[in-house]
């Protein structure tokens, strides 16, 4: 155990590759650093290989996968699943645009209209707070079922095959509202907000300049939830794009993985499809694995770049008066 | 005249013969930029939630799409039968709400655990590389998560029977007509897959207590558990019982992917993997009635709403403004 | 009590926006939900179609003048590269004789259930749809999606005697009677194999390799002795591979008759006369083959994860460690199979049984006209061209001529490098079959051989028989959910069945089973006495 009398430099400078670091004052103990390091280390493997092995049976050969299942170690490798779907590339091109579009704007948008209806019924003194904050929980819980629901987006709104329909349904997720509401009420000081009134600061003012600024980390993680929720989402595709629209990467990419569950849902169907005599193409192992890569390929490498400025945010916060 | 002088009771103010009307446009008029910054998400809500609610009516008709939604017959609760005259509905709604209960509290216990332990690792860059890890098997859909959950169970090929279980001298098992794995084996895939998610919603409010709580604390001694216990916990709490309300309200609510994609709807398993949303779905394919998914969407609704109603009545009564209505 | 007060009054905004806003959408609304289908009401509709103006007087017989239309055909498959080319090329055709367009809408498998449900809540614009005894036709028509096609006093006439008379001409007569729901059609069959039969299909090869002799080989017991021989010389393989609604205890091997929606429990026998209703898991039969499954399962025959798996057949014979799968068969299956798994000479199919005919095969594969549709007349019309018509059948089914398929000669074509363009697999859906030209690698006389099968069979005494079960929806869920949970791992000798069986049929008790059979035992009878 490191002696807090040994000579070491601080957390705060560093001077060559393994000074010695001294042990803050509130800090866990070695040993319960190091179990905890030992815990996860193993955890982040049980969460990692899995990833690899996706990758690495879409570099697979076919043949060697329907016989022996998946393995770390193929008989053979061939990129052939990658051929075989980026063979038609402006299809993934197109939809990767629609992807991309879609989920840059929806989260900014999203990010700027739910923040602020959660300051508003996060305020003590607004008196209707309860309402609006009832009558956007409410929301969560009772839903009219999907055919209402397309009705209203199609028959109604007419937005069936447009880039809105694809952003428009997830701009305002309770859940995130809630929990914006949560941090601004219980992280911002009121006395900050009474102060910048008593100094006549408008309202709007001061949700700009003063909650915003002080809200990064639940903001960035609500962005980043949102992120992933606009760039997974394959279902508004599914129900709203007809099949010679524009759709987004995971729909595309799902969309043969959904026949795959047509087959499992029901037997009586494939036993009459089979009486029929008709056989449905499903994509190969690999080929499933290669979609999978595709899908997710791009939010983990956004999603690893961002991490910076994420914790730096998330950080930031933390750093108070 | 003030209106908003809060010791002139009401009695009094509606003896001036001014009803609750000024009072409310008077709220309105104060605070009116609130309610502009409000408008563009209450018009979603109504455009995306409100009006589709109307169609809950499906729920009670018989659909002739001929007559329409509007024309077509009343039925009263007939939709509604499949959810409670058989058996199959007790078996669903236990293993729903056992299944999601699990959810609640072995996503509680483990994130939380998770969240302290990130923000205590003494290595900042290693806490942020494991939560990234923890994240990724977020980022999978279900149908490869099920791939990877049969690579793993198969029978013929799977990793349990092919390697792990012969090294502790164990027979194969045939894990896809065996009921009684499952339960585990699903809280486990379900944890693994999304306990990321709820660990970064933790740990973002620890990263806000102010640094001075605890050392304050130090100073008066207080032990790592005790600082946790005390500081960590409390501060925190707010946060906690809202992701723990709206679970609870969500407690009807099955995953679908979950128990339809991973199980392979292995009609073996349906004992201990059935739930409410794959037996609707079940039942939609074969008789492809929209009233009888309207009903259990309702039912799922309205046992989500008075269940969330009590605990949100509970929570009140202990500490009123972490209510979430 | 301000709180509430003002609660209140904000939901009485709220309700009134709402009421506002619905009244403003409510024109559109009830367009489209409360106002029957009548082209002429229908002139403003407002979703997307490919609808263009309005339709003529739908009783205006083909020679009268027709006002342009378009009409939107929806079938199961993937949206073909050159579908525009092959529209505009069918279009030459169509134009001229109906004055109408064709517009090809595919939809895939995997979204079928969920787009083509929504697009008939939501009464969207569209002619024709695919649909199939197993793809909810009768709870379909039943709920009014599909339009009657003979109903003399429906509104729009008998669709088939005005319009369809090459279809009345070329389909069997079976075909209708088999699918028609209490003697009204709301779907045209396609005219292909009408019968059913089931065999094996088997790598004669590898059969020839280790000296097996499959002459002997009628029945399924005696595949005993030849999987054993399979497993013991050669490991390596799967000798049996099964999957989910391909076993022994399939329709087209056990020869049930499900009388409709095989969804709904309660069977007659294909082989037999008697009328008496049963339930599959008390027959002889049933718990003779279901036994027999175990039993090859218990040899280690069948692969292991029967229940689980997804890899059709097909697939599964592709992949080159498949000795012998089952198959509903026809003439040219095994060569067909063989064609698809590049297998070319190494499969050979052995019938277990007789073809027969029942409901299920009639109405396995049907084009209905929905209740949405802008021009019945018109729809029709096309349908009936899909069935006469060569050239436009050919072309919407295989392309081009010359472009995406060479004439080799005759009625024999080959593929070309464009042929994955456009490539429906869909000649088992669209009219008739026996217009499509041949592969070069099948049989010649393919077609001649299919009506010599089709003569062949012997109708079940249900045949045209549709349960309806509207009256037993309840009911209906309960016994499905009982029945999913058991019969893919029973089929599939995954289970034991000597444990299992009296809970399943304990289960089904209580689910409705005897209310069900009672019921459609009732309407068969009733049928029955109708047809003396």
């Amino acid at each position: 155990m490191l002696s807090q009398t040994e000579t070491a430099i601080g957390p705060s400078g560093r001077t060559g590759k393994r000074a010695k670091r001294q042990r803050q004052p509130n800090e866990i103990s070695n040993i319960s650093n190091l179990l905890i390091n030992i815990f996860f280390w193993i955890y982040t493997a049980i969460c990692v290989v899995p990833l690899i092995l996706v990758i690495i049976v879409s570099f697979s050969d076919e043949q060697s996968v329907v016989q022996h299942g998946y393995s770390f170690f193929p008989n053979k490798w061939d990129i052939s699943s990658y051929e075989f779907l980026l063979k038609d590339y402006w299809q993934i091109i197109d939809a990767a645009a629609v992807s991309l579009f879609v989920t840059v704007v929806g989260t900014i948008l999203s990010l700027v209209i739910m923040a602020m209806y959660a300051y508003p019924i996060s305020r003590g003194d607004f008196p209707h707070r309860n309402f609006f904050s009832f009558f956007m929980f409410f929301t969560l819980l009772f839903n009219g079922g999907l055919v209402p629901w397309y009705l209203a987006y199609t028959q109604m709104m007419h937005l069936k095959d447009t880039l809105w329909i694809l952003i428009m349904p997830l701009l305002v997720s309770a859940f995130f509202v809630i929990i914006l509401r949560t941090f601004f009420a219980n992280t911002i000081p009121p006395a900050l907000v009474e102060s910048a009134k008593i100094d006549g600061a408008p309202e709007f003012r001061i949700f700009v300049q003063i909650i915003l600024p002080l809200s990064l980390p639940v903001l960035a993680t609500v962005g980043l939830f949102q992120t992933l929720a606009y760039w997974n989402d394959w279902y508004l595709s599914l129900i709203f794009i007809s099949p010679e629209g524009h759709v987004n990467l995971q729909y595309l990419m799902y969309k043969t993985m959904l026949n795959v569950q047509f087959l499992t849902a029901s037997p009586q169907a494939m036993a009459a499809l089979a009486a029929q005599g008709v056989e449905i193409n499903l994509p190969t192992e690999t080929v499933r694995m290669a979609m999978a890569v595709i899908g997710i390929g791009p939010i983990v490498f956004v999603y690893s770049f961002f991490q910076k400025y994420f914790i730096k945010g998330l950080t930031v916060g933390a750093v108070k008066g | 005249m003030s209106v908003t002088n809060p010791s002139v009771s009401l009695s009094e103010v509606k003896k001036r013969g001014r009803g609750r009307v000024p009072n409310f446009l008077r709220v309105m008029k104060k605070y009116w930029v609130f309610y502009l910054m409000m408008l563009p998400a209450i018009i979603i809500l109504i455009i995306n939630n409100y009006i589709p609610m109307l169609g809950t009516v499906i729920a009670f008709k018989d659909i002739n799409y001929q007559k329409g939604i509007l024309g077509s017959d009343w039925v009263g609760f007939s939709n509604f039968k499949y959810l409670f005259s058989t058996e199959t509905a007790w078996i669903i709604t236990r293993n729903t709400l056992l299944y999601n209960t699990a959810f609640i509290v072995l996503t509680l216990f483990f994130s939380l655990a998770f969240a302290i332990m990130f923000n205590e690792m003494r290595s900042r860059w290693l806490s942020k590389f494991h939560q990234s890890a923890m994240f990724l098997p977020y980022f999978l859909s279900w149908v490869v998560v099920s791939y990877l959950v049969y690579g793993f169970l198969s029978a013929e090929h799977g990793f349990m029977n092919k390697t792990l279980l012969p090294f502790f001298g164990v027979d194969p098992i045939e894990w896809y007509s065996q009921s009684q794995y499952w339960p585990g084996i699903l809280v486990i895939v379900k944890l693994w897959k999304e306990i990321g998610y709820t660990t970064v919603i933790y740990m973002a409010a620890i990263i806000g207590i102010d640094h001075e709580y605890y050392e304050a604390a130090l100073i008066d001694g207080a032990s790592k558990w005790k600082q946790i216990r005390k500081i960590t916990l409390p501060l925190i709490s707010p946060v906690i019982i809202v992701m723990t309300l709206l679970q609870i309200g969500r407690i009807f609510n099955a995953d679908f992917g979950l128990f339809f994609q991973v199980t392979r709807n292995a009609g073996a398993l349906y004992s201990t993997t059935q739930v409410i949303d794959t037996y609707v779905y079940q039942t939609f394919l074969a008789i492809g009635d929209i009233g009888m998914s309207s009903a259990a969407g309702l039912v799922q609704s309205i046992v989500g709403f008075l269940l969330i109603f009590l605990a949100n009545l509970a929570v009140r009564r202990i500490s009123k403004d972490d209510a979430l209505f | 009590m301000k709180a509430i007060r003002t609660s209140t009054l904000l939901t009485l905004m709220l309700i009134v926006v709402l009421s506002l806003s619905l009244a403003g959408c409510g024109g559109n609304n009830g367009n489209n939900e409360g106002a029957s289908p009548a082209p002429s009401e229908n002139a403003t509709a407002t979703n997307a179609a490919a609808t263009d103006e309005p339709a003529a007087d739908p009783t205006a017989e083909p020679e009268k003048k027709l006002d342009p239309y378009t009409v939107k055909l929806i079938y199961v498959g993937a949206v073909q590269k050159d579908e525009q080319v092959v529209e505009d090329a069918i279009n030459k055709l169509l134009e001229p004789k109906i004055n109408a367009k064709l517009d090809i809408a595919p939809i895939d498998w995997g979204p079928w259930d969920n787009d083509v449900n929504l697009k008939i809540a939501s009464q969207e614009k569209f002619d024709i749809i695919f649909t199939a005894q197993w793809k909810n036709y009768v709870t379909n028509s039943a709920k009014g999606a599909y339009l009657p096609l003979n109903d003399d006093n429906g509104k729009y006439g008998n669709l088939l005697n005005e319009y369809g008379q090459g279809i009345l001409k070329n389909l069997d007569p079976q075909f209708l009677k088999g699918s028609a729901i209490n003697g009204v059609n709301y779907a045209v069959p396609t005219n292909k194999e009408l019968a059913a039969q089931g065999g094996i299909v088997y790598r004669s090869d590898i059969a020839d390799e280790l000296g097996i002799d499959m002459s002997n080989v009628k029945t399924i017991q005696d595949l005993d002795a030849v999987l054993k021989v399979v497993k013991e010389k050669r490991p390596d393989l799967t000798p049996l591979y099964f999957k989910q609604g391909e076993t022994f205890n399939s329709q087209y091997m056990a020869q049930y008759d499900t009388l409709g929606d095989a969804s709904i429990p309660g069977v007659l026998l294909k082989d037999s006369s008697d009328t008496k209703i049963q339930s599959m898991i008390e027959l002889d039969r049933y718990k003779e083959i279901i036994k027999l499954t175990r039993e090859y399962m218990k040899k280690g025959y069948i692969n292991k994860d029967a229940a689980v798996a997804t890899n059709s057949t097909q697939d599964a014979m592709k992949a080159g460690n498949v000795f012998m799968t089952v198959q509903s068969l026809k003439p040219g299956k095994d060569s067909e199979l063989a064609n698809a798994t590049g297998l070319v000479g190494k499969l050979k199919q052995i019938a277990f049984n007789e073809p027969t005919i029942s409901t299920s095969d009639a109405a396995g594969s049907m084009l209905a006209i929905s209740a949405s549709s802008g021009d019945p007349a018109r729809a029709m019309m096309v349908l009936d061209l899909l069935h006469t018509d060569k050239e436009i059948n050919n072309l919407l089914v295989f392309g081009v001529k010359g472009v995406h398929y060479d004439v080799v000669s005759g009625d024999t074509i080959k593929a070309t490098e464009k042929t994955g363009d456009y490539n429906t697999a869909a000649a088992w859906m669209l009219g008739s079959q026996f217009l499509n030209p041949v592969w070069e690698s099948e049989a010649p006389d393919k077609w001649e051989q299919f009506k010599a099968f089709n003569s062949k069979g012997k109708a079940s005494v249900a045949l045209g028989f549709n349960f309806d079960a509207s009256s037993m929806k309840t009911e209906m869920a309960a016994c499905k959910a009982v029945m999913d949970e058991y019969d893919i791992s029973l089929d599939t000798g995954s289970v034991d069945p000597d444990t299992v069986l009296t809970k399943y049929a304990d289960k089904l008790k209580k689910a409705g089973l005897d209310k069900i059979i009672a019921e459609k035992q009732k309407q068969l009878d009733a049928f029955l006495a109708a047809q003396k």
